[in-house]
């Protein structure tokens, strides 16, 4: 076993794990820490898929930013067992049903899509997923609609100063 | 090119402007300046003259159709800054960034010129429509401005996330943003024309460029923004904006849903939405007290009859939805630009208003009569050259005849502020009034008379 797939498995089960205890935990506040163990091991499966930019941007968005929202509303509801409204069995069952079909849709592509079998992954020799790259596609052939999109953020901006300033 | 980049530009200039310029009155000027050097440097686009060459590699496309409706746009939007601008400066104290929000507005509205590609699409109605829900709310201290405002940053932020789902079905129907597709080669094509992704995806876009020009039934939002919004921003919300979004979705109709006719019957569900725009626009303009929210509801039955451009996309159509945004913007910045006089917006408001400003009372009568369509104005052959279009594609006559019975409809309520004006006693109190907006006024309804009577003044731009 190289260190890769060594490190592969242990991303895996850490991943699988800390997912599996986002939903048994009982705390809600535990449920959100665990998530961010399962962000942080996809992070690094993407650095073994040679996707630094991947990795990096979820850290930072997911584990940062969104983790920090989820925290603050758990917060702000203050959840605790007295609170929390009865879930009905038919909104239970809906709910296996739909995360099972999910699954399904998800194994069979796996398993049916014979150009994505058996190289799913490029372990140590894949460039798609660096800087490099990004910013190749990113300032030539995409240079417009960036540039552009600063004008977008200018106008939210000033937006928000006009809307936000006292009078 | 020149003007999506000028009008960023412009917009940089009004912000650095908001502290370096000291009296507020400039702001307008500056503005009306840098729209006239937009105009100018977009008419010398058309004819070659780039101050900006890179490659976009296929973002863009620079037609002599999208040249002329930036002109359009462009010198609407003049109109408007010099008849109504200085009403801009009454809410709050932040005068130059609404004007730097026009410019993004300006911006927004040439890329959808422009566009060839779906990012850009998305982009370009973002970029116009998000300044919109700073100037819907800029009145500060108005409860229905707030309250227009948050509804219309809601309603707006729900069709743009109906739209992002609709570019991201069709890229997976189709393998591409852009908007020419070759079909060949993706497997499961529905009907052997397009895939069904395809289909799904150009339904959701359709929903939502229907919301952004507000064609029933996803109308809901306009009456209450519009009545909700400052009057001076309800004008060029309901005139350039509402045009550029026209021009987007036409584009749109024009590539793509012509290439998948066969798969779907886009006809028939334009049908639906021009006939349900008619009814809807046109029978609540009727039982309106309000002038105000009279114009909302027919900028709504308006919307219907330039739907009829994307009913029948031929080159009738395309003329036609030119001169009709140009007629329908004129005349609708002229009747704001007297509203916005108006001490009260009610029918009861204008009554008399001939005899205490008869030219007031004149050219509004010119907007009016434009807006209803009738002959020797703008908005006849407008009216005209969509139904023609229409007559032209061979199907669907009765639609012709729906839409000169609700064209009728429409003479009722805009002869209603007309007949109020001239044949009822009253006091209709206005603010003061300048000599220089009376000439501005007298502009506009002699623009309107002079396309009503030979419209080549704006359709030969298209060829030469």
């Amino acid at each position: 076993m190289s260190t890769s797939e060594i490190l592969f498995w242990f991303l895996s089960v850490l991943a699988l794990f800390s997912a599996v205890m986002v939903l048994v935990s009982k705390n809600p506040v535990h449920s959100v820490l665990w998530l961010i163990v399962v962000f942080f091991s996809i992070s690094g499966h993407y650095l073994l898929l040679n996707a630094q930019f991947l990795a990096i941007v979820n850290i930072i968005v997911y584990a940062g930013a969104i983790m920090v929202l989820f925290l603050f509303v758990i917060m702000l509801m203050n959840l605790n067992r007295e609170s929390e409204p009865q879930k009905n069995v038919w909104m239970k069952l809906f709910g296996v049903i739909s995360g099972g079909l999910l699954l399904t849709i998800f194994v069979s592509a796996f398993r049916s899509s014979a150009d994505i079998f058996d190289k799913t992954a490029q372990l140590n020799d894949g460039d798609v997923g660096l800087i490099k790259n990004l910013g190749k596609v990113l300032f030539d052939q995409y240079a417009f609609p960036f540039e552009i999109s600063s004008v977008l953020f200018l106008s939210a901006m000033v937006g928000a100063v006009v809307i936000g300033k006292k009078e | 090119m020149n003007a999506i980049i000028l009008s960023a530009i412009w917009a940089v200039i009004m912000m650095l402007g908001s502290f370096m310029v000291k009296r507020k009155g400039n702001f307008r000027h500056i503005a009306a300046f840098g729209l006239l050097v937009l105009f100018v440097a977009n008419i010398a686009d058309t004819y070659g003259y780039s101050l900006f060459n890179f490659n976009n590699h296929g973002f863009l496309q620079f037609t002599r159709f999208g040249y002329l409706f930036n002109s359009i746009a462009i010198f609407s939007s003049l109109i408007y800054v010099l008849i109504t601008g200085k009403e801009i400066s009454r809410y709050g104290n932040h005068t130059a960034e609404y004007f730097a929000l026009i410019f993004f507005v300006m911006c927004g509205v040439s890329m959808l010129a422009f566009y060839n590609n779906l990012l850009t699409l998305f982009l370009g109605i973002e970029i116009m429509t998000i300044p919109l829900y700073i100037l819907t709310g800029s009145d500060k201290r108005n409860m229905k401005s707030n309250e227009a405002a948050l509804k219309y940053f809601l309603m707006g932020s729900f069709s743009t996330g109906i739209m992002l789902m609709g570019i991201v079905f069709s890229y997976g129907g189709t393998g591409t943003f852009s908007l020419d597709v070759s079909r060949a080669g993706i497997p499961n094509l529905y009907n052997h024309v397009a895939s069904f992704l395809e289909i799904v995806g150009l339904l959701l876009l359709l929903v939502s460029l229907a919301f952004k020009v507000s064609a029933a039934p996803f109308h809901f939002w306009t009456p209450d923004v519009y009545d909700g919004a400052p009057s001076v921003f309800t004008s060029f919300m309901a005139t350039i904006v509402k045009a550029a979004g026209f021009i987007a979705f036409i584009k749109l109709c024009l590539v793509r849903m012509t290439a998948t006719s066969a798969a779907i019957d886009w006809k028939m569900i334009f049908a639906i939405i021009i006939i349900a725009t008619l009814l809807v626009g046109n029978i609540t303009a009727v039982f309106q007290q309000s002038v105000k929210r009279m114009l909302a509801y027919s900028s709504i039955a308006q919307a219907g009859f330039m739907l009829f451009s994307l009913f029948s996309v031929n080159d009738f159509a395309k003329e036609g939805i030119l001169l009709y945004s140009a007629a329908y913007s004129l005349a609708t910045i002229g009747i704001f630009a007297v509203l916005v006089k108006m001490k009260d917006y009610t029918f009861e408001g204008y009554n008399g208003l001939a005899k205490k400003q008869p030219l007031l009372a004149a050219t509004n009568t010119v907007f009016l009569l434009s807006l209803a369509g009738i002959p020797l104005t703008a908005g006849f052959f407008a009216k005209y050259y969509m139904l023609a279009a229409v007559v032209k594609t061979g199907s669907y006559l009765w639609l012709v005849i729906v839409a000169v019975l609700f064209a009728a409809v429409s003479v009722y309520y805009y002869f209603r502020v007309i007949q109020a004006m001239y044949f009822k006693d009253g006091n209709a109190e206005t603010e003061a009034i300048t000599p220089s907006f009376k000439a501005g006024l007298l502009l506009v309804a002699a623009l309107i008379i002079l396309i009503g009577v030979y419209p080549g003044i704006i359709l030969n731009w298209l060829y030469f």
